[in-house]
């Protein structure tokens, strides 16, 4: 409890008869990159924003570094060691960017950096550019700038790459890892496997304002993604009985394939030496691992939005 | 936040306004300067008869009234619940900035634009039609600042309470476009019947407007407006309190 750099406890918010948050409980190491993953609406954003002081729970408990945001003192305190990226933000459309950073910096009594802070988020080259004539991906990287602006020991960052091309994404994914390895705490909310697969040491997958599960991507996906597949064409080849033991063995006109339970390296070795003790040449070989995908849905019952899914094929 | 860092704060986020909002917007600023001179000019030479400076008199200050209504229900309140209707509010609401100095920047950029409009229709009105205004410059300063407070503490609450942009803007026109009329900006008050009259002199604008327009243009002492001046500032005081209870940042 101590350690933990944010800790949520029993969090519930209605909204007239609907709890788009209904119990949720977690904690969040120091030092540690933590996601809530789940689909639009499954409360991710609700909870993001309780934590920061900008949604006022029914009942529950939560405590940013040692404070508590419902709290007036507490909450002048946690502005001030708390970076935060949220999903519905505007800037003035005729402010520039260079302006934005200066301003804010004022607003927090640190000195003005825009051109570095600019840099770093990769908006080196548009410092005199209007708010407005910034694209979606630009200006969720502006409201990262202000985020780090006076270098926080915690971040929020709500769905950071929504809307972000390649690009963005990219410069995204390397501050959070600089950032982790500056020893801050990070805690973002995404509907993107990859993002989450990639940057968190810890998931919550939030479904209907309830975690439903909770630990490291490859522990859900060791626990819940299910079996991992190989496939391939190989004219001549017989399942020994040793091969036998790996899995449920299938032969699709000419196409073996073995769903293997245990790690599918193993199974690919033994498949190759027995195909070699055969005299069989292995073609059009496939391995699927499970992924937090397969997890996600076998936890949920639902695959993720369909723009993730796109995303991910 | 240390006074040194607070003074910052103000200092740039007005600066931001005066970029954002005037020099940028130079369309807004042209129509808000132009139209109150429309009026002065149509209004004169179409009512004047063969008294333009006699109407022009009158319509100065009036104008001016009208302005410092528009400036706080529209310009401030209004203003207020679009910057919270587009998000903006709640991403300042989260940095250490303390409320009063965004608001006080808001403010002091809404009079330093209510300040021109003023001028230039008092200029407009002394070269065109030789109006004179023969106040002492200190109590119509006094005045002027007295009713821009009640009418930004009124317009805040407009701010407080409404939630989206498109009311709030809705509610801004029809408290002053009406109350303009009524107020004894536009039309004297005594052309309307008596009693409604009377009704007519106990609303703000209109005590507002009368006391501006005795002491700028008839040299009245404030003095002489004493029981109206309290009103106001009753009003301000109600209006302060009510936004102060009831503004929601996000």
């Amino acid at each position: 409890m101590h350690d933990a750099a944010l800790s949520v406890r029993n969090l519930v918010k209605r909204y007239g008869d609907v709890a788009a948050v209904d119990g949720i409980t977690f904690e969040v190491p120091r030092g540690s990159v933590f996601g809530l993953l789940g689909r639009n609406g499954a409360g991710k954003t609700t909870t993001l924003e309780a934590c920061i002081g900008l949604v006022t729970p029914t009942s529950g408990e939560i405590r940013v570094l040692g404070l508590d945001p419902v709290r007036r003192r507490d909450f002048a305190a946690l502005k001030r060691v708390v970076g935060v990226q949220l999903q519905a933000t505007s800037l003035p459309e005729k402010a520039r960017v260079g302006e934005i950073l200066t301003l804010y910096a004022a607003y927090y009594d640190v000195r003005p950096q825009p051109a570095a802070l600019a840099e770093r988020v990769g908006l080196g080259d548009k410092l005199a550019r209007p708010v407005g004539k910034l694209s979606g991906g630009e200006q969720q990287r502006l409201a990262l700038a202000i985020a780090l602006l006076h270098d926080p020991a915690l971040l929020f960052l709500d769905e950071p790459t929504a809307g972000m091309d390649a690009f963005g994404r990219r410069i995204l994914w390397a501050e959070v890892e600089r950032l982790k390895a500056a020893g801050k705490t990070l805690v973002l909310t995404t509907h993107y496997i990859e993002e989450a697969e990639r940057l968190c040491d810890e998931i919550c997958i939030v479904q209907h304002g309830r975690i439903v599960a909770r630990d490291t991507p490859a522990a859900l996906v060791a626990a819940h993604g299910g079996n991992a597949a190989i496939a391939f064409v190989a004219a001549g080849f017989r399942v020994s009985a040793e091969l036998e033991r790996l899995g449920r063995w299938t032969n699709d006109g000419g196409r073996w394939s073995v769903s293997v339970r245990s790690e599918p390296g193993h199974a690919l070795g033994a498949i190759v030496t027995h195909a070699n003790a055969l005299g069989v040449s292995i073609e059009e070989l496939d391995l699927h691992r499970p992924g937090l995908e397969d997890a996600f849905i076998a936890i949920t019952g639902e695959a993720l939005d369909e723009d993730a899914a796109e995303a991910a094929a | 936040m240390s006074a040194a860092a607070v003074l910052r704060a103000l200092v740039e986020q007005t600066r931001a306004n005066f970029v954002w909002y005037f020099f940028r917007d130079t369309e807004m600023v042209f129509w808000s300067l132009a139209i109150p001179v429309f009026f002065l000019l149509v209004f004169s030479f179409a009512l004047g008869g063969s008294s333009t400076r006699q109407t022009s008199t009158f319509l100065v200050p009036g104008l001016i009234g009208a302005q410092v209504l528009s400036s706080g229900f529209w310009g401030v309140g209004a203003m207020l619940a679009t910057f919270r209707e587009k998000n903006l509010l709640r991403r300042v609401y989260l940095t250490p900035l303390p409320s009063w100095v965004f608001f006080a920047s808001l403010v002091i950029y809404r009079m330093t634009l209510l300040a021109l409009q003023a001028l230039l229709l008092a200029l407009v009105g002394s070269f065109v039609f030789g109006v004179r205004v023969v106040g002492n410059p200190a109590e119509i300063a006094a005045i002027l600042v007295l009713g821009a407070a009640t009418f930004v503490s009124l317009g805040t609450v407009i701010g407080a309470v409404v939630r989206s942009t498109e009311s709030a803007n809705n509610i801004a026109s029809i408290l002053t476009v009406p109350l303009a009329f009524l107020s004894d900006a536009y039309i004297p008050i005594d052309r309307f019947p008596q009693q409604v009259g009377t009704i007519l002199r106990a609303l703000p604008s209109t005590q507002f407007i009368d006391a501006f327009r005795g002491v700028a243009m008839h040299g009245d002492s404030l003095a002489h407006y004493g029981t109206w001046i309290l009103f106001l500032a009753a009003w301000t005081l109600a209006g302060t309190t009510v936004s102060a209870r009831y503004f929601r940042w996000v």
